[in-house]
């Protein structure tokens, strides 16, 4: 703990840590339009060929400076977004093959430029390689300025667009004939795409940036079915997870960044998928159980309604092999979950051991019900 | 703003004229004339990949026509935007979007309300009239995912309502919608037919389009023909229209042919 404290009392590591939760939460707001236009494939794409870019911008400043990095990285991401529109226009690729040929095409430019700058020497040279997989500690104060910027940029995009951008999303046909230039937000949103994977590649780099994008727009539509909720739950899972994973690698030496923070993000997905309410999977598994045995139960209560029927006894103590030969055996823990309800009772038949149930004056209003309204089996 | 020496054909709430639209290659309409009279609930017919919604999508601008014009009262689409809405085929959009029902139907006023402004009270609550009239008011706070077809139909159809439109073009508005659904959307575009307003529906079902709708107009890529229900429905037309895919007629029947053989029908 006390080695936390003295990180987070560093001015270096609060750069760090204010530098990787913007990029988290411009990650998580452009995320969440990525993942609702299913922009993920194109996400990783544009981020792989960020790559050459960084390199040719390195080789233009011959420093590492973010600036001009950032500049040229857009460029070459852009150009490999244009790429894909012009290989879907041009042959009759299917999207998947169209991805493919370009991230690989654009990241093995992109690996021949960097082997080329490591193969020069020198010890700035070597920092390059930090962009594959992220080096969040490179970060400078100066650098905060860009981040700050883009954020600022995205922010202000969504707030002044909010309202078109959500249509040409959701219905895009349906704001084409509406009269909105539906092209010109795709082409806005794919720019703005392009420029939170460039902001974001020193802190987590090319290859695993998609991730940061994509995980927090994942797990916030698990929670939430509001847009503006939804996003601003990315932004605040994107952000914590940037800094949270910035300041983990912080305390190991050369540990990078990158990978963390996807760890970190891809708990958070995965607490999002099992645990969330309706879209959760434990709880469309205890729902699609809880039906079941209602379901059962259901049955359990006419069977029984109609062997009392058969023998003009109401309160007929059924079998429980009686029960199962009618219902080819109903659920384990029904019966005890009918006797909670106070639908049956179980009642001793002697001299008979085995278990037996009368239904209790509210089971055989419930099964009467059954019989009239015609839900259950039969 | 233009003056009325601009209006080409302003008597017809939709004139197509020489319309001929490709896609690549493959010719989906071919020269097309037509003409749609104002205040008419009208039927667009014709077999699969005969071009009924490329018709519908080149009128709202949404294709760009090789050859020919369209004009909306008069107007080219870009000056009648606000006097036309149109809904679109259903499958064609991510039901699992985080919107709510509302929302979506408060969608049809993006345009009016503006760049810049919020969505307000007053547009609420005429997103909340518009559910009303096709009876989903009830759904207004659901996810969009969790409803029907029929229910998301209806949904589409409030978003047009809210517009309020002189010309409504829907495509397909009664495919794969249950009963309830498909009466209350049918008597909604009655109402809207008899406050002066035009209605363009593509319609698949031969059985039930005479007793439905009072124009129609045949496509097969070509017009084959167009104008009042009891004119254009004969047996000479859809069989031009339906051509090898329509069974032997049965002369008696002649006074309703779709019951006789199997038109529109797989042979
Ligand atoms: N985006 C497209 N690209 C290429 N061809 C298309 C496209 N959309 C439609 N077509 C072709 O154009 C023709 C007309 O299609 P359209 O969808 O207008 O027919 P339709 O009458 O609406 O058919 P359906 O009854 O099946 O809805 C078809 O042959 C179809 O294959
Ligand atoms: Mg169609």
């Amino acid at each position: 703990m006390p080695m936390l404290v003295d990180l987070l009392g560093s001015q270096i590591v609060r750069t760090v840590m204010l530098g990787a939760a913007l990029v988290g939460a411009v990650s998580g707001m452009v995320g969440v339009f990525a993942v609702l236009r299913r922009q993920s494939l194109l996400s990783d794409t544009i981020s792989h060929a960020a790559l050459p870019g960084v390199c040719l911008g390195f080789l233009l400043a011959g420093e590492r400076d973010l600036t001009t990095i950032m500049l040229v990285a857009l460029l070459t991401a852009m150009a490999a977004a244009l790429s894909v529109l012009a290989i879907g226009r041009l042959t009759p690729l299917k999207t998947d093959a169209q991805l493919g040929i370009v991230l690989s095409v654009y990241f093995a430019v992109g690996v021949v430029l960097l082997s080329h700058i490591q193969a020069q020497g020198g010890g700035a040279r070597a920092g390059i390689t930090t962009f594959l997989f992220g080096q969040a500690a490179a970060l400078s104060a100066q650098d905060l300025w860009v981040l700050g910027g883009v954020f600022a940029v995205a922010t202000l995009f969504f707030v002044v667009l909010w309202k078109e951008i959500k249509l040409a999303t959701f219905d895009p046909i349906a704001a084409a004939a509406l009269g909105l230039p539906v092209r010109a937000l795709e082409l806005g949103l794919t720019v703005l795409l392009a420029l939170t994977i460039v902001a974001g590649i020193q802190l987590v780099g090319v290859v695993l940036m998609v991730a940061v994008l994509i995980a927090p727009a994942v797990a916030a539509r698990q929670w939430i079915g509001n847009l503006g909720a939804m996003t601003i739950l990315a932004m605040g899972i994107g952000g914590l997870v940037g800094a949270g994973g910035a300041l983990l690698s912080a305390t190991g030496r050369g540990l990078a960044t990158g990978p963390i923070v996807v760890l970190l993000a891809s708990a958070v997905v995965l607490v999002s998928i099992l645990a969330a309410p309706r879209r959760g999977v434990v709880w469309q598994a205890l729902s699609a159980q809880l039906q079941r045995w209602r379901i059962s139960g259901d049955r359990v209560l006419l069977a029984m309604d109609r062997l009392a029927a058969a023998h003009h006894d109401p309160d007929y103590p059924s079998e429980k092999g009686m029960l199962d030969t009618m219902l080819g055996r109903p659920l384990p823990g029904v019966m005890r979950r009918l006797e909670g309800q106070g639908l049956v009772r179980p009642v001793v038949h002697d001299p008979e051991s085995s278990p037996h149930w009368v239904l209790t004056p509210a089971g055989r209003r419930r099964a009467e019900a059954l019989r009239r309204t015609g839900h259950g089996p039969d | 703003m233009a003056g009325s020496a601009d209006l080409h054909e302003p008597g017809f709430a939709l004139h197509v004229e020489d319309l001929t639209v490709r896609y690549g290659s493959s010719i989906a309409l071919w020269d097309i004339d037509l003409d749609v009279p104002p205040g008419r609930l009208v039927a667009i017919v014709g077999p699969n990949g005969s071009g009924k919604s490329t018709l519908l999508k080149s009128v709202m601008g949404l294709l760009r026509p090789v050859a020919g014009h369209i004009r909306i009262f008069g107007e080219p689409i870009s000056r009648a935007r606000s006097r036309v809405a149109y809904v679109h085929q259903r499958a064609e959009v991510d039901w699992d979007f985080p919107a709510t029902v509302l929302e979506v139907v408060t969608m049809g006023l993006y345009r009016r309300i503006g760049w810049l402004r919020p969505v307000r009270k007053a547009h609420r609550q005429a997103a909340l009239e518009a559910l009303a009239e096709v009876g989903m008011e009830a759904f207004a706070t659901r996810q969009i995912g969790q409803l029907s077809g029929g229910q998301q139909q209806r949904v589409f159809i409030a978003r047009a309502l809210i517009q309020q439109a002189d010309l409504v073009l829907l495509d397909e508005p009664l495919a794969g919608v249950d009963a309830v659904s498909e009466d209350i959307i049918l008597s909604l575009l009655r109402s809207l037919r008899d406050r002066g307003k035009s209605v363009v529906v593509v319609h698949h079902d031969l059985s039930t389009v005479r007793r439905r709708f009072d124009w129609m107009v045949l496509l097969n890529r070509r017009l084959i023909a167009q104008g009042e229900m009891r004119d254009v429905y004969t047996p000479a037309n859809l069989k031009a229209a339906y051509g090898g895919q329509m069974a032997v007629f049965d002369a008696a029947d002649a006074d309703d042919p779709a019951r006789s053989g199997r038109v529109g029908g797989q042979v």
